[in-house]
């Protein structure tokens, strides 16, 4: 008998294992092997027993470096499974453009030591990836948080929405500037991108110039939310074009990560700050649609440049909800 | 956004105030930016500098780019907020142009 919605995580070793062991205790049918022993007939024994997992996890220290070709040979294995990897927060981010290849479109980094948010967060993320469910707006915010939603109606209405988000952020000192400030770009970028990104004729070309003032037409939606609990800032920006081509984003990430310098020749700067200013950084898609991104950051986490990022980046069939 | 042209005391470099946002609307500004540059070094005063987004990051680098490979110039960065030099950083502007720190005169000196 097949076994449904179970998990499959991959690892180096035991040591790598090691690492991922307090983020997987406690989840339900999870099968957790490492490769050093021979993955082929780890693997053949999975299946032997039935198991069809709905996702993958597979560690950065085997994939994409050590061993390029173990996506396709976990697509060999199990074709429909969802693929997550993840990678340490103490090593560097591993390397992009093999994912946008093998259309990887999910990494994880684990927290920092001690953080009790981030195996919450982990969990979550498997919860979503399983059920096959959208994140959002609320899923990291604290329970009675409210979330204020705009219509945005015209460009000219982003540096107000800017100044609102900014005032939600109550609280003075360096501490509070700085995320005020990286709360006031997201949601620039985020305006940005859906007000001149998102709106594309039937030849994909883009519709507006940016810097220019525009009106919506008359059936484009733009909702712009957003909530903070006294920790985390969390945004979103939904538009109804559903134009965002989700291997697009990982390759405009994975572009720009590789090419700093490069940056005034390459497309995707905005989405690729976006994904550097969140903690965690979620894109859906129904194709033709709509489109959501968003994520949330947390005052508590000083910014680190150069730090490994994750994201989720997830294209649904249109009727699903996203 | 305005700024500034001057002259260093000696005339030894250009100095470039930037001042309020810096994106798409800044286009012109930074397009015309280079042909202004005299001296082998200069200066951009980033302090009363605001919200610097992804189009404004460009612009800079395209700037930078510009005067550096046209106007053979030293490009020297002040003012930064940690914003600002975080930006700067992930984005590549340090790889065109240094940033420097106050110093107790208010001159900057390289960091």
């Amino acid at each position: 008998m097949q076994q449904m919605n179970s998990i499959v995580a991959i690892f180096k070793d035991e040591r790598d294992q090691g690492l991922w062991a307090a983020y997987l205790d406690g989840i339900s049918a999870l099968w957790s092997i490492t490769a050093h022993e021979g993955l082929g007939h780890a693997l053949e024994r999975l299946i032997g027993r039935g198991i069809d997992p709905c996702l993958v996890i597979l560690s950065s220290r085997l994939y994409p470096t050590e061993d390029p070709e173990l996506v396709a040979r976990i697509r060999g294995y199990f074709p429909e499974a969802e693929l997550l990897l993840v990678s340490s927060s103490e090593e560097p981010s591993p390397p992009l453009l093999p994912l946008c290849a093998d259309t990887v479109r999910h990494l994880a980094v684990n927290s920092i030591p001690g953080d009790p948010l981030g195996k919450e967060y982990f969990e979550g993320v498997l919860q979503k990836l399983v059920a096959g469910r959208p994140w959002t707006i609320g899923d990291c915010l604290g329970s009675r948080t409210g979330v204020r939603s705009i219509d945005l109606r015209s460009s000219n209405q982003k540096e107000g929405v800017v100044g609102a988000l900014e005032a939600a952020i109550a609280g003075v000192g360096d501490e509070f500037e700085l995320f005020r400030q990286r709360g006031a770009l997201l949601a620039d970028e985020l305006m940005e991108n859906a007000m001149y990104g998102a709106p594309r004729d039937a030849a994909g070309e883009k519709l507006f110039k940016k810097g220019e003032q525009r009106e919506l037409l008359p059936e484009e939606r733009l909702v712009f939310s957003f909530g903070f609990d006294g920790e985390t800032l969390a945004m979103e920006m939904a538009d109804n074009w559903g134009t965002l081509d989700p291997d697009l984003v990982v390759e405009y990430l994975a572009r720009n990560q590789a090419q700093p310098g490069g940056w005034d020749d390459l497309g995707g700067r905005g989405l690729f700050l976006i994904w550097r200013f969140f903690d965690h950084f979620h894109v859906s898609v129904v194709p033709g649609k709509r489109t959501v991104v968003g994520g949330d950051l947390r005052l508590s986490r000083t910014l680190d440049p150069e730090a490994p990022r994750g994201f989720h980046i997830t294209e649904y069939k249109k009727g699903d909800a996203a | 956004m305005t700024s500034q042209t001057n002259g260093g005391s000696a005339g030894e470099f250009d100095y470039f105030a930037i001042e309020g946002t810096v994106d798409a609307g800044s286009e012109r500004y930074f397009k015309d930016l280079p042909a202004k540059v005299r001296q082998s070094r200069v200066r951009f005063d980033f302090a009363a500098a605001g919200r610097i987004n992804s189009m404004g990051i460009a612009l800079l680098l395209r700037c930078f780019k510009e005067i550096r490979e046209k106007k053979q110039a030293e490009i020297t960065l002040e003012g930064l907020t940690p914003m600002h030099a975080m930006l700067f950083k992930m984005t590549g502007i340090f790889l065109l142009a240094s940033p420097v720190a106050a110093g107790a005169n208010g001159k900057g000196d390289p960091v």
